[in-house]
């Protein structure tokens, strides 16, 4: 269905792209069902990978400034993602990180604590499922008998998309709520947006506050994997043991939170409440001042039961985290 | 030699593109697929613990 | 590493090792300029994520002082800091900082020389170790 650069008085032109990305946000976008054809009476769209066959140089022979509002959703790992974003921010008058990958960086990001040379090793050589020529990378510049062939460079670090770019606004969610995105477009559509930097689509309160389980004392004399206890499916997991970045994470993905519902502890993914900048050391913060010991080699085995601190706690948010990115020497 | 970029391909998950190189005749000489993306799922995985992968590794599709 | 000089920030409470540092001074005990002192008002007010960041602005090293476990100005803050030092010295290593790089010392008023003593070995330590390049 090719809407075509001639659009309709009055509506709006969106833009919807993904860089390091899954789908997921592009599906979370699909997945406001029926509604979606209420969306596409206020909006055309211009540019939508997943779903219409716009290009590149469409995009590119735009004027400045002709796409109302772009959803992107993503990282940005390689070249191509930068490119497209900083082509993208020119040619849109409001930008939006839409999804965890776009404002945190997201699961992607989780290549942050590993060498950039070990995962091109793996991936081209080392896997068990590989079979490859011996020393056969992909390049930037490949000749072919034909010509040249380009492909992206890949970055040593994954950013988040106001790394690359100026992000007006944040949705946030991995992926956003189908239900959120609609208030967001609404609020889009109907000129009720905040002032730019804000996040949309969610609360301003921390994840704990819509969440329904019982809540009694949070002292803690041992942490647990989930397959290690049989777990109180009403109370709160940080209570019981299992680590829960509710504390840590802003609330708005579901009524009840979507993970919680699902008898699954919080990993994050609407990145940290209003005013928090760094997710990942205050979830830290939070768990280091719930146990319940004043014994230093007790405290020791209690923290030995957290099994993976930094992929925990730093899940979606490594590279917007003040940590950013592992260096190797 | 006349080239055909698709640039992006649409309307499925994923980047790729395709350039196609016509020889003199108009026919095509040769084409090529490329697939411009790499997150490196099957290396920031490891080390992890196992019951956390059910939450990370429907990321690599969410289609 | 010759010319190396690490850059240490040193968080120190205001009570107990405040006036552990301050008996250093009045015993005529002598520790190198390397440590940047910071004063709080207690070591289990010190946020993780000022560590991080004194990292990240450039120190080789960060110290957190404070008063003797059960003597705690503030009865748990100490404790705190304990818990969270650890936890974080943890997740730290995941990410390739030196565990040696990050240290909590209880410091009373009568230990003076061994503060002095404590910031002499803490900085060879960092010397030994280099200057920290996770966050360049």
């Amino acid at each position: 269905m090719r809407a075509g650069r001639k659009t309709v008085m009055g509506k709006l032109k969106f833009a919807i792209y993904w860089g390091a990305a899954c789908g997921g946000c592009d599906v979370a976008v699909v997945d406001t069902h029926e509604k979606l054809l209420d969306i596409a009476a206020a909006a055309d769209i211009l540019f939508w990978p997943v779903a219409m066959d716009f290009k590149y140089h469409d995009v590119e022979e735009m004027a400045d400034k002709n796409i109302d509002v772009c959803l992107f959703s993503g990282a940005v790992r390689n070249s191509e993602n930068e490119h497209i974003a900083k082509l993208l921010r020119a040619k849109s008058k409001v930008m939006v990180a839409f999804g965890a990958c776009a404002q945190l960086g997201g699961i992607p990001g989780l290549a942050n604590e590993k060498r950039r040379q070990d995962i091109l090793d793996f991936v081209y050589h080392g896997s068990p499922s590989t079979v490859s020529q011996k020393g056969i990378y992909p390049q930037e510049i490949t000749s072919v008998p034909e010509g040249k062939l380009k492909l992206p460079k890949f970055y040593d670090a994954v950013m988040a998309l106001d790394q690359a770019v100026e992000v007006d606004y944040y949705v946030p969610g991995c992926p956003p709520e189908p239900a959120r995105i609609l208030e967001v477009i609404n609020a889009i559509v109907t000129g009720n947006l905040p002032p730019k930097g804000a996040v949309v689509g969610a609360l301003d309160k921390a994840l704990c506050d819509s969440c329904p389980r019982k809540r009694e004392e949070k002292r803690v004399k041992a942490f647990y994997r989930p397959h290690e206890i049989l777990f109180d499916p009403e109370r709160c997991f940080l209570e019981q043991g299992l680590i829960c970045l509710g504390p840590a994470t802003r609330g708005g993905c579901s009524d009840p939170p979507r993970c919680i519902r699902s008898n699954m502890p919080c990993r994050g993914c609407y990145g940290p409440p209003p005013d928090i900048t760094d997710q990942g050391a205050k979830m830290l913060s939070a768990v280091g001042s719930i146990i319940d010991s004043q014994d230093p080699e007790e405290i020791e085995k209690i923290i030995d039961g957290i099994a993976d601190p930094l992929g925990t706690f730093y899940r979606f948010g490594l590279p917007a985290s003040a940590l950013r990115k592992k260096r190797f020497s | 030699m006349k080239t055909i970029s698709i640039d992006p391909i649409t309307r499925l998950e994923g980047h790729g593109k395709i350039e196609i190189f016509l020889n003199d005749q108009g026919n095509v000489e040769n084409a090529y697929f490329q697939v411009p993306e790499l997150r490196g799922f099957e290396v920031f995985c490891l080390g992890r613990p196992v019951e956390e992968l059910p939450r990370i590794v429907p990321r690599i599709c969410g289609v | 590493m010759d010319n190396f000089e690490p850059k240490i920030i040193g968080f120190y409470c205001n009570w107990s090792s405040q006036m552990g540092i301050d008996s250093a001074g009045v015993e005529g005990a002598s520790y190198p300029p390397n440590l940047r002192l910071i004063r709080v008002m207690c070591s289990g007010s010190v946020d993780p994520e000022v560590i991080i960041d004194a990292f990240k602005k450039g120190a080789d090293g960060v110290v957190i002082l404070g008063c003797h476990l059960g003597n705690c100005h503030y009865r748990n803050g100490n404790y705190n800091a304990l818990r969270r030092y650890r936890l974080l010295q943890k997740m730290l290593e995941q990410f390739g900082l030196e565990k040696e790089r990050l240290r909590l010392e209880w410091v009373s008023v009568a230990e003076g020389k061994r503060f002095a003593g404590l910031v002499g070995e803490i900085t060879e330590e960092l010397r030994r170790l280099g200057p920290l390049r996770q966050f360049s």
